[in-house]
């Protein structure tokens, strides 16, 4: 089933130029100049029920105004979009029993009082009766561990801890679909961590979609299956993240450590030595030119394996590649 | 309905977290009776009478009393607005299963609720040690009553500006055009009463009398003949704004842009 369905939607701002200085502030007044800015440009895309779509891109690629569109903020300049069946600039309100969001970089929790209110308050406009908001407050404390933080003003919490009752708000009518907007914006591992795995116990747990827009790629290869990645208001490339890897990702990090010495002069053909030790070496290679199991059978050969460490470089250098080289 | 009456009790949970900053601001109340008490002395002193077209010093006293009580008390719903689009805020007030008016309507409620109750509170206080006891009971009454259809129209005047933010973000040269005209045509710093013939006729054509002059005039002079009128007229124009901020709402939504999207 499809949850989201998106065709050529665009949208354009208009912005108001003005050049430095008084001169041109005061020509402003009685002449101004507009720009127009195509944030979102013919952008079509699908999304299934229970899916966990990763949705990113750099600043400025049309991210946010997609979601906003997606939840009926903002009226699109063209096109069209059907979420969960509804049309979210005509259906906002019934729209919004059906769907959470969350804004990252701003706060839907009453600031000065604990969540614990805002969360009441939520079950109320929600029209939850109240105790089965109570009852999914429990359950949302639990699976987000904010129990002993629910009674604290939230302007005393941390941001992490913001964020986790955040998210637990946004999922407390059981919506079929949220739309999360960087919600792991100036957070630190830790935090990250524990927030991808309360999504991901929700999305497997009640089969909740998810859409996520991030300049994380760490959350991305922790919780989504499939990415669509934008820029300019368009999507350059959509596909599995496991494709993505593999098609984009050819380049390896292998770190070897050996029992004995490896002498001074240790050198293979077709990679790239990037820190020779006494003990070991750390090299990058491209599986496309050099074939995994020649570079295996060289450093197999070199000494006793005591260990090694095959990785692939962060998904940001794939994006930049992307980027570089075009989706193909 | 349930749903904005706990939007109005979340408002008054917010104010009541920090009650030194309610109280605070109801001592603005206090320091203005005290200056127009002196004003308003020296006024009668002068022009040697007990009574100016009416009113006498302590009608004057409860009368700016009531409406120094409505104008701090009435809702901020402009600069809530504002502060929303500008922070981006309003995305979360927009995607609820609510009306956005009706939101800033039951807010506005919680809000005032507090605020009137405290400046009543002290407003009182200080009136009554100015100028001796309160108007009668039927004052009251008929102040209350006609204070709910002011706080209205006050509401629909600050959400027609508030959504003038959707489309240039600050409103406050707005909301300083608007106050002026309530403190001179609303006969916030001075009765209607004591106003040219000509100026009270246009004055009464206009809405803002009904925002601040009808509660606070009929608190010290409750004539029924005058209350019905002014009653009559007061809900006229709570029509006429509602069908207007109804149509600048569809118009204005169309028009949002959310900051940093």
């Amino acid at each position: 089933m499809t949850a989201i369905e998106v065709r050529q939607l665009q949208k354009t701002f208009q912005t108001k130029r003005k050049a430095a200085g008084l001169g041109a502030s005061a020509r402003a007044l009685f002449k101004p100049e507009y720009s127009e800015v195509e944030a979102v440009k013919k952008l079509s895309f699908q999304m299934d029920a229970g899916e966990l779509l990763g949705f990113i891109g750099p600043n400025g690629a049309g991210k946010s105004t997609t979601i906003k569109m997606l939840t009926g903020i903002l009226h699109p300049s063209g096109g069209e979009a059907s979420v969960l069946g509804f049309t979210p600039w005509k259906e906002r309100r019934k729209l919004a029993f059906h769907i959470g969001t969350v804004f990252g970089q701003r706060p839907q929790l009453w600031y000065h009082l604990p969540a614990i209110d805002t969360l009441l308050l939520f079950g109320k406009i929600y029209e939850l009766d109240d105790r089965e908001a109570k009852k999914r407050i429990e359950f949302l404390s639990e699976a987000f561990e904010i129990r002993d933080l629910l009674e604290t003003p939230v302007r005393k919490l941390s941001l992490g801890q913001r964020m986790r009752c955040e998210v637990a708000a946004s999922l407390l009518h059981r919506p079929k679909l949220i739309l999360l907007d960087e919600p792991s914006i100036g957070l630190d591992v830790v935090a990250k961590q524990r927030i991808r795995d309360a999504i991901r116990r929700m999305n497997q747990e009640e089969g909740v979609g998810v859409l996520l827009t991030s300049h994380d790629a760490g959350d991305l290869e922790a919780l989504c299956k499939r990415v669509i990645i934008v820029n300019h208001g368009q999507i350059v490339y959509e596909d599995k993240v496991s494709t993505l890897k593999r098609k984009h990702l050819t380049s390896k990090l292998v770190e070897v450590r050996y029992a004995q010495e490896i002498p001074s002069n240790f050198h293979l053909k077709g990679v790239e030595l990037l820190k020779v030790g006494r003990y070991g070496v750390k090299l990058r290679f491209d599986s496309n030119q050099t074939p995994v199991d020649r570079v295996m059978a060289h450093l197999s050969g070199a000494g006793d394996l005591v260990d090694i460490t095959i990785s692939d470089p962060p998904v940001e250098e794939v994006i930049a590649k992307i980027y570089k080289d075009g989706p193909a | 309905m349930k749903k904005y009456l706990a939007i109005a009790q979340m408002q008054i949970i917010n104010n009541i977290a920090y009650p030194g900053d309610v109280l605070g601001r109801s001592v603005s109340i206090a320091v203005f009776l005290f200056i127009f008490a002196g004003l308003w002395r020296t006024t009668f002193i002068i022009a040697g009478t007990e009574s100016i077209n009416g009113l006498t010093f302590a009608d004057m006293m409860w009368y700016l009393m009531m409406a120094e009580t409505l104008e701090l008390g009435r809702p901020r719903t402009n600069r809530v607005i504002s502060e929303q689009v500008k922070n981006g805020e309003v995305a979360y007030i927009l995607n609820k299963p609510y009306h956005f008016l009706l939101y800033h309507f039951w807010f506005g409620v919680g809000d005032s609720l507090m605020r009137v109750g405290t400046n009543i509170g002290v407003g009182v206080v200080v009136a009554w040690a100015l100028a001796g006891p309160p108007p009668s009971l039927a004052g009251w009454g008929m102040a209350l009553v006609t204070l709910v259809g002011a706080w209205v129209l006050h509401f629909c005047m600050m959400a027609l500006i508030g959504l003038a933010a959707f489309l240039v973000e600050e409103t406050n040269s707005f909301e300083l055009i608007y106050q002026k005209a309530v403190f001179i045509l609303g006969g916030m710093l001075l009765p209607l009463d004591m106003f040219p013939e000509w100026l009270q006729r246009i004055a009464r054509l206009l809405p803002f009398p009904y925002m601040m002059y009808a509660p606070a005039r009929l608190f010290v002079k409750p004539e029924p003949s005058l209350f019905w009128q002014m009653l009559a007229a007061q809900w006229m124009w709570v029509a006429v704004l509602v069908f207007v901020l109804a149509l600048a709402y569809r118009g204005s939504e169309r028009a949002l842009t959310v900051n940093g999207g």
